[in-house]
């Protein structure tokens, strides 16, 4: 059995007065890739939001690396080895593509160029375009962006929320080819998904989130198979 | 032609002193995404800082400069601390609100120390005038631009190249996105009081040697220009602080050259009403993407 990496314990979080999430508990083991697939509103992105910092829970409490980091301050996660690739990308529009994946290593002293040369082989693209500004990429390149620049911090964990949003089934697939070779490479992963047949073939376990509660966990095997899972999410 | 010349000169000269100010209430505009409205009266703190180290403390004008410096960096950061730091969640008014207060706050513990009359200014730099093709330029003229360049290139340089500098440029774009690659927004907000600070006190020093006198209200005049030049050239733009100081000071020398010194004033205000119709983001501000 793994170790347990990341443990959220019944965690409650508000916007306002919308209760988004409702004593949501889950794990991710070291080495694993973890899915969390639900509908449009469900609450997966406040749940990586919440885990990163961005947003506290007003009960209930996540452990990383059994540290209590429940209250801990955004940028201090990413020195721990939590990072995560927001929603909607958030790369710097108006910083070059050079410049945001330095801003990935700003907790490293110096910049290594090795890191550099890893995300350039993995995205060629983001090599031609280095000097450009991110704001002049395609939706893709910007998510090619925002993963190689969480790379370069070399997390432990790295929690992707949607990657393969609005994409093309050909940069999908190219998509899911990195989330596959980070994992190989030793990185946890944290998958948040609307493709929930791709990222269920994928993950070791995931969860399935419903207005804000977690309704099913299992592998993902067994969650591919499950008629409830099925029904909602695979299209039948 | 040369009465143009001199008028250009001058103009360059004391726009940069706008510039510099500007270039406080833009970054700060830029990152903390607040108008602080007490900037220009650090101007005027700093003008009495060097007053009190040069006249009655007696030390010579370049330690005079570093103390005004710092006198006016610690209160800047320190306002942060106090005034601003607790509002972070607060409406954009209550800010506003908040800021004008320590303003007047400012401004009334100056009355209470110094006095509502006015004071003189000491002269730290002492150059000799230069004269080119038969037009004289004052020390304190040519001194001004030389030092304001090179600081400008400076600033310049350390957000365009240096890892605070960038991190500062990720901080003004997105706040969240820029704590999740490890960068503090707090101290970066810190840090962009403690230069803007720094920036006014410098340029408090060029106001003080230029106009002299001093009180209490001294830094009104020249913190509503140097805000007003903000806006003209784009309000969170560090070229644009630069370029729209510049500009408002040839415009408000050109001005009073030209047609009144009654009426530089309102010609120079009217010139940036006449931007923001043509161009609501002012000169080489960026199209404002509406995200919370
Ligand atoms: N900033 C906000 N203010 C108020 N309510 C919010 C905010 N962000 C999210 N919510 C609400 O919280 C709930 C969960 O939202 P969340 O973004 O976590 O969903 P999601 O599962 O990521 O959905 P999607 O698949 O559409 O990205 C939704 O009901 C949403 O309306
Ligand atoms: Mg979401």
């Amino acid at each position: 059995m793994a170790e347990t990496m990341l443990k959220v314990e019944g965690i409650n979080v508000y916007y306002g007065k919308i209760h988004a999430l409702k004593d949501v508990s889950f794990e991710v083991n070291t080495g694993e890739i973890v899915a969390l697939i639900g509908a449009n509103g469900a609450g997966k992105s406040t749940t990586l939001k919440t885990v990163s910092g961005m947003m506290h829970p007003k009960s209930g409490s996540i452990h990383f690396m059994g540290e209590d980091i429940t209250h801990t301050e955004s940028y201090r996660l990413l020195p721990k080895g939590l990072a995560h690739v927001p929603e909607g990308r958030r790369v710097f529009l108006q910083m070059t593509v050079q410049e945001n994946l330095e801003m990935g290593a700003y907790i490293q002293k110096k910049i290594s160029d090795e890191d550099l040369e890893n995300v350039y082989k993995h995205f060629p693209r983001l090599k031609e375009r280095r000097k450009q500004i991110a704001g002049t990429l395609s939706g893709g390149e910007q998510q090619m962006l925002a993963m190689g620049r969480a790379m370069m911090s070399h997390p432990r964990i790295v929690m992707l929320d949607e990657p393969s949003m609005g994409l093309a089934p050909i940069l999908v697939d190219q998509i899911f080819d990195i989330v596959r070779e980070l994992h190989a490479a030793g990185t946890t992963v944290l998958l948040v998904e609307q493709n929930a047949s791709k990222a269920l073939a994928l993950a070791d376990r995931a969860y399935v989130l419903e207005t804000g509660r977690i309704t099913l966990a299992g592998t993902g095997a067994e969650l591919m198979s499950s008629e409830q899972v099925k029904k909602a999410y695979l299209g039948g | 032609m040369i009465h143009f010349l001199q008028t250009l000169i001058s103009g360059l000269s004391l726009g940069s002193i706008y510039a510099l100010i500007a270039l406080g209430y833009t970054m700060v505009y830029g990152i903390a995404k607040m108008l602080n409205f007490a900037h220009g009266d650090i101007i005027m703190v700093g003008a009495y800082a060097a007053i009190v180290a040069v006249f009655q403390m007696k030390l010579p004008g370049l330690v005079a400069v570093l103390a005004a410096v710092l006198v006016c960096t610690v209160l800047g950061v320190t306002v942060e601390f106090l005034a601003y730091k607790p509002l972070r969640q607060s409406p954009p008014l209550t800010v506003l609100i908040t800021a004008i207060g320590v303003s007047y706050f400012l401004q009334n513990i100056a009355l209470l120390i110094f006095g509502s009359e006015q004071m003189a200014s000491p002269v730290i730099m002492k150059l000799p005038a230069l004269v080119i093709g038969g037009v004289q330029i004052d020390g304190i003229t040519w001194g001004t631009l030389a030092v304001t360049c090179i600081i400008m290139l400076g600033l310049t340089l350390f957000i365009n190249k240096t890892k605070m500098g960038k991190a500062m440029r990720a901080v003004s774009e997105d706040k969240g996105a820029a704590e999740l690659m490890g960068i503090s927004v707090n101290k970066t907000i810190t840090i962009t009081f403690a230069i803007g600070s720094a920036l006014a006190a410098i340029a408090s020093i060029f106001y003080g040697s230029a106009y002299v006198y001093i009180r209490p209200t001294t830094g009104a005049m020249p913190g509503i220009k140097a805000f007003t030049a903000a806006v003209f050239g784009g309000i969170g733009s560090i070229p644009g602080a630069m370029l729209g100081g510049i500009l408002l000071g040839v415009i408000e020398q050109f001005a009073k050259a030209y047609i009144s010194t009654l009426w530089s004033d309102a010609i120079v205000f009217g010139v940036l009403v006449v931007v923001l119709i043509v161009k609501p983001t002012g000169l080489l501000g960026k199209k404002i993407s509406e995200k919370v």
